[in-house]
């Protein structure tokens, strides 16, 4: 097994885990398998390999980006449960070390995910460039919803730039886009009745248009007749 | 080295064992009428260096002097006779653990106690400014009556065995050395924390942590490489005798255990944990006594903790069963290999019509006005 794969890693990450006594680190942990078995259970199992790491662990998802950022913000959601998680997510190179006990896997994907992780601070989720490319190709528009939060350099001089989840950013993107569509209408069927009027005159247009309205209203009139004829044989 | 009847005061019986630095002899001390072991220490034949030796061999050997604890073998007393200096020390009846390792193991239980009576002694020598430098198995004696002890307290700094760096630094043993040893920094309690963690590991899993086929190799995996969890290689390892060892194995120090009686504590209660009892307030009493020379804030990132890149290695997780994933990763279908090693392309507009509501909205919307607006200029 050494090809080498493109997934979507998650890093969630303990806030502060190895300051804490070992006690606390082993409740801690404990909570955070917790977490992953509640959140992962969306995901299925052909799709999803949970990593152990010092301080958190890493869920990397095979094809699935919207999947990945539904399970870190899930995931996220607990730190109100008094667990302090945040969360990095990348979408990069990952390979599968060795097998048995010892299987592992190593990738710039992880390494990134897991620097990403450190800038986040509690309870909030970075994620790259790269999984919001992967994001948008999965599911084109739901990139939206991640606005840009600057850039930070990691331990080995990586610049990365950094992006947050911004639900209220996608509700804005609906809002634009249907008054967009409002505009191109109303704009659009102004432009036709301006042919028209510039064809026919202006008060053509508008008799026409009267015309047309009585006989549509008349129509509809006759038609309302008819049914209650009909009611009333009935 | 010729065969010796007598060094110093004290008449050899006769020969305990070889090292590194020179022979380990069975002594008597007529003085007190009492037996020893007598360890002595080829001195070099370059004067300069020789006066520095001495001056530092002194120097060690009466701060090892203070050190008496039930965990650390007592000295009794140093000195030169020609080109050897020695130390006299408490002779001991037992197997070292290194010699144990080889023959049989431990139990888990066993392991962690050991651990604990060396984290004890420990804490009791960096009380009193003294470091050991080279915690490793072979300097640790299990006593034929129970207990551990730990050897070469002092005079372990002074041995110029196994490892160089490339700088020419002479270090000691690199298996059990602490990453900033072996980048040749100064070390202090945290270092003999990092090095009984390595040999706890050892302990309960039989194998050797570091391994590598050159010094070079095992100093670049002290240094770089995250050890594999204790539970994967000893069923019997609670998750906080997990955290417990990792806790010592930090490699960067400001985060490792600050001192050893933190660490033996937080190894009794792994100890209680395994033998199905509580810990009594007695035993954690023995905590936190030991001074920092420097403060240091724990909820703060560590200023070196950045530097430490780290390792993008990460083992799978025993709690969740990820196999149905690595099987597809194993063998995928022809499709599934293209989704699974395909970079994100950029959304085209025809794509971005189909899948994106905003978008789609515009475009039918556009469209249908388009119609309309056709019927009222020409219809």
């Amino acid at each position: 097994m050494n090809s080498s794969y493109v997934a979507s890693v998650v890093f969630l990450k303990i806030q502060d885990f190895a300051s804490r006594a070992a006690s606390e680190q082993a409740r801690q942990r404990a909570q955070l398998e917790a977490v992953i078995a509640v959140t992962t259970a969306d995901l299925a199992p052909a799709s999803r390999v949970v990593l152990d790491s010092s301080d958190g662990a890493a869920i990397v998802v095979l094809a699935n980006p919207p999947g990945a950022l539904r399970l870190a913000e899930r995931a996220l959601k607990a730190s109100a449960a008094g667990l302090p998680l945040c969360a990095g997510i990348n979408h990069g190179a990952v390979r599968v070390l060795g097998s048995g006990v010892g299987e592992a896997m190593v990738g710039d994907g992880i390494a990134v995910a897991a620097s990403v992780a450190q800038f986040a601070p509690a309870s909030e989720v970075r994620v790259t460039r790269a999984f919001r490319d992967a994001l948008a190709d999965a599911a084109p528009g739901q990139e939206a919803s991640l606005v840009p939060k600057g850039a930070s350099t990691d331990a080995s001089l990586r610049s990365h730039e950094l992006f947050t989840r911004d639900r209220a950013e996608l509700q804005r993107r609906g809002r634009a886009y249907a008054a967009l569509s409002t505009a191109a209408v109303v704009v659009l069927l102004a432009s036709g009745a301006g042919w028209r009027i510039s064809q026919q005159g202006k008060e053509a247009f508008f008799d026409g248009l009267a015309a047309k309205y009585r006989a549509t209203t008349a129509q509809g009139e006759r038609y309302v007749r008819g049914l209650v004829e009909k009611a009333k044989l009935q | 080295m010729s065969k010796k009847k007598q060094i110093g005061r004290y008449k050899i019986l006769g020969e305990l064992g070889r090292g590194a630095m020179g022979v380990v002899y069975r002594a008597e001390d007529p003085a007190l009428d009492r037996v020893v072991a007598l360890k002595t220490i080829l001195l070099s034949d370059d004067v300069d260096n020789r006066k520095e030796y001495e001056k530092r061999f002194a120097m060690e050997a009466r701060a090892a002097g203070k050190l008496n604890h039930p965990n650390i073998v007592t000295t009794f007393d140093f000195g030169e006779e020609g080109d050897l200096a020695f130390l006299a020390m408490e002779l001991l009846e037992g197997t070292d653990l290194r010699t144990r390792l080889k023959d049989k193991g431990l139990a888990t239980d066993e392991a962690v106690e050991i651990a604990v009576q060396v984290a004890d002694g420990l804490g009791f020598a960096h009380e009193r400014g003294v470091v050991h430098r080279d915690i490793k198995p072979g300097n640790i004696m299990l006593l034929e009556r129970g207990g551990a002890k730990i050897m070469d307290f002092g005079i372990a700094r002074m041995r110029s065995d196994d490892f160089k760096t490339s700088t020419g630094m002479v270090l000691g043993t690199p298996r059990f050395m602490s990453p900033e040893q072996i980048g040749g920094a100064v070390v202090d309690q945290r270092s003999d924390v990092f090095s009984l963690g390595v040999v706890l590991y050892e302990m309960l899993t039989g194998q050797m942590l570091f391994a590598g086929t050159d010094s070079a190799q095992i100093a670049h995996n002290v240094t770089n490489i995250e050890h594999e969890p204790l539970s994967r290689r000893n069923k019997e390892v609670t998750s906080l005798l997990d955290f417990v060892v990792a806790r010592a194995l930090k490699k960067d120090p400001a985060v490792r255990y600050q001192d050893a009686y933190e660490f033996a504590a937080d190894l009794r209660t792994c100890l209680a944990e395994l033998r199905g009892r509580p810990v009594t307030d007695a035993k954690r009493d023995t905590t936190k006594t030991v001074k920092l020379a420097r403060k240091i804030d724990s909820k703060q990132p560590a200023p070196v903790a950045g530097a430490i890149a780290p390792s993008t290695r990460l083992s799978l997780s025993r709690q969740f069963d990820s196999r149905a994933a690595l099987k597809r990763l194993a063998a995928p279908g022809m499709l599934d290999r293209a989704a699974l090693v395909r970079q994100p392309r950029s959304v085209g507009l025809l794509r971005r019509i189909c899948r994106d509501a905003g978008p789609r909205l515009l475009f039918l919307s556009s469209l249908a006005a388009a119609a309309a607006s056709g019927y009222i200029a020409f219809g």
